[in-house]
């Protein structure tokens, strides 16, 4: 029997490989034919493509040694606040999860009303409001803004996400644990949780890439991020086809990169499951 | 079994009322009291609420009135007493109920190091002397999905000894298994038996009602409709309902 799932587990994954790389193809075709599409539409435009001009933004050369441009500068405060998001994002996820799964009619409340107003209003709206109402009040900067509106936005369907998976697990864990004398928390821990988030991955991977598609957002605030970055070297030199598919294309590798290592992780996870 | 030693009363169940929400009534007025080293089998058709007893005697279900006391300890809304009666009362599920992502000596070791706190040396010693126990040595470090589940149902019997308890539990524990199967499992039970453990086992195995138990329970509607030793309940039951339910099970 054992022998057998394997087996099954090897064609699975060679099919796995395999349309994969027909998605790739058809991927390359898509591209193919928008690039096409642009070009010959920017050449009815008379646009002047520069593309030369757009690597001094991405490195610098001075001096005989490579240093970041604006962009790279860029990338990193998005993944700054990205990262720190999405580690807060997840830890205020499962706290919701956890208090709309409790047996207290206070704790469950709690989290509806933050569920609600959190998936009622635009993200846009949460962080003017944490920048110019909280920000002054409470102190904090822009960056902590930006953390903060993405954190709590981002947390509210990472909860969602949570709480399906903890109630996916079969109620015989839950006895089995409690008949062995563990505590709530210590089967919360050992028992629900380990097997709930490796259910979990593939849409907590989907909100991750969320998460850094959604920190573009943070430059409403004047937080230094690629998109700022690239807005502002488009303000001072137009070249505007040229960094937006730049920005587009770092975009895409990153979230192409996480889905990849995701994918990767949860193949090493499912053997030991 | 005549010969058999008890002792004093380690469950005393009196009074017991359970009605879930949907309103049906699982057990209604119940009482029963087992005494140290006593084996007792619970048959009864389906519904009857012999899964609810047994997890009422743990705190896996609320009673609504009543009381049961398990070894001195009253099971009431105390969590702590609740806590201390489940190291105390040991249980086997239909379903195994293993966990998935763990190997058979973690899920032997878990509440050995998170309840009783022992280093983890010192419960894998233990671990290694229940699965020589139950028979299945070769497979500690094997994770459940690899066994068989006779050999699911043995660790799991394993992972509740492992917390030393005073009284076990068995709900169906042969009833999700191949044919096959069931005898090994049923051995461990016996042999449990033989050593003294006291137990509340919850099963259609006849067999094993006729070789091992000192009591058998006949419930019907959350009632215990009779009461008696299986010879009693073999050669010649009182009640109409327990000879009609009797033969329909052993033909
Ligand atoms: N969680 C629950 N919610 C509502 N009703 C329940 C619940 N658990 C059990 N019941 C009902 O309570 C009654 C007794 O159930 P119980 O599981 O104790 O019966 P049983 O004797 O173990 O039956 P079986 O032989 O089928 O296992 C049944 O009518 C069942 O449908
Ligand atoms: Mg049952």
């Amino acid at each position: 029997m054992n022998s057998l799932s394997q087996k099954k587990r090897k064609t699975i994954r060679f099919f796995h490989i395999h349309s994969t790389f027909i998605d790739i193809l058809k991927y390359l075709a898509v591209i193919f034919a928008m690039v096409w599409l642009i070009s010959s539409g920017t050449q009815k435009l008379g646009y002047n493509w520069q593309w030369y001009r757009v690597p001094k933004y991405i490195y610098t050369f001075k001096d005989g040694r490579l240093g970041a441009g604006p962009l790279i500068h860029g990338l990193m405060v998005t993944f700054q606040v990205s990262g720190i998001s999405l580690l807060l994002s997840f830890a205020i996820g499962l706290i919701a999860a956890l208090f709309r799964l409790s047996d207290s009619l206070a704790a469950r409340l709690l989290a509806r009303c933050y569920l609600e107003t959190i998936r009622n209003t635009p993200l846009m709206v949460q962080l003017f409001f944490i920048y110019f109402v909280l920000g002054p009040v409470l102190d904090i900067d822009r960056f902590l803004s930006a953390v903060l509106a993405l954190s709590i936005f981002e947390g509210a369907y990472a909860s969602e996400i949570f709480r399906a998976g903890i109630i996916s697990i079969q109620k015989g864990q839950w006895e089995a644990a409690y008949s062995l004398g563990l505590s709530p928390v210590d089967t919360y821990r050992r028992i629900i949780l380990p097997q709930a988030i490796r259910r979990i991955l593939p849409p907590l991977t989907s909100q991750g890439i969320s998460l850094i598609k959604d920190s573009a957002l943070v430059s409403i605030i004047a937080v230094y991020d690629l998109t700022m970055q690239g807005q502002v070297i488009i303000s001072e030199t137009f070249l505007t086809f040229e960094l937006w598919f730049t920005i587009a294309a770092i975009y895409l590798a990153i979230t192409v990169t996480l889905s990849v290592l995701v994918n990767f992780l949860e193949d090493h996870l499912r053997v030991l499951g | 079994m005549q010969d058999k030693q008890f002792g004093d009363y380690i469950i005393t169940v009196d009074n017991i009322n359970k009605t879930f929400s949907n309103g049906v009534v699982a057990l209604s007025d119940f009482t029963t009291h087992i005494r140290r080293s006593e084996v007792v089998v619970v048959i009864g058709p389906s519904g009857s609420g012999k899964s609810t007893f047994l997890r009422c005697l743990n705190g896996l279900e609320d009673i609504d009135s009543g009381a049961i006391v398990v070894d001195g300890i009253p099971l009431d809304d105390n969590r702590k007493n609740r806590l201390e009666i489940r190291k105390e009362v040991g249980m086997v599920f239909q379903q195994f109920n293993l966990f998935p992502h763990m190997t058979v000596r973690d899920n032997i070791n878990l509440a050995q190091q998170l309840v009783r706190k022992k280093t983890r040396a010192d419960a894998t010693e233990m671990t290694m002397d229940l699965l020589k126990k139950v028979n299945i040595t070769e497979k500690a470090d094997a994770f459940p999905a690899q066994l068989s589940g006779g050999q699911q149902q043995r660790v799991a019997i394993a992972r509740a000894l492992a917390m030393m308890p005073k009284v076990m539990l068995f709900d169906e524990a042969t009833s999700a298994l191949d044919p096959e199967m069931i005898g090994e499992v049923l051995e461990v039970m016996k042999t449990l038996a033989r050593e003294g453990m006291t137990m509340v086992v919850v099963t259609h195995e006849m067999g094993f009602a006729r070789e091992v138990s000192d009591w058998v329970i006949f419930m019907e509607a959350g009632k215990i409709v009779e009461g008696g030793t299986a010879e009693h309940f073999f050669s010649n039951p009182q009640e109409e309902r327990t000879r009609v339910f009797l033969n329909q099970i052993l033909t």
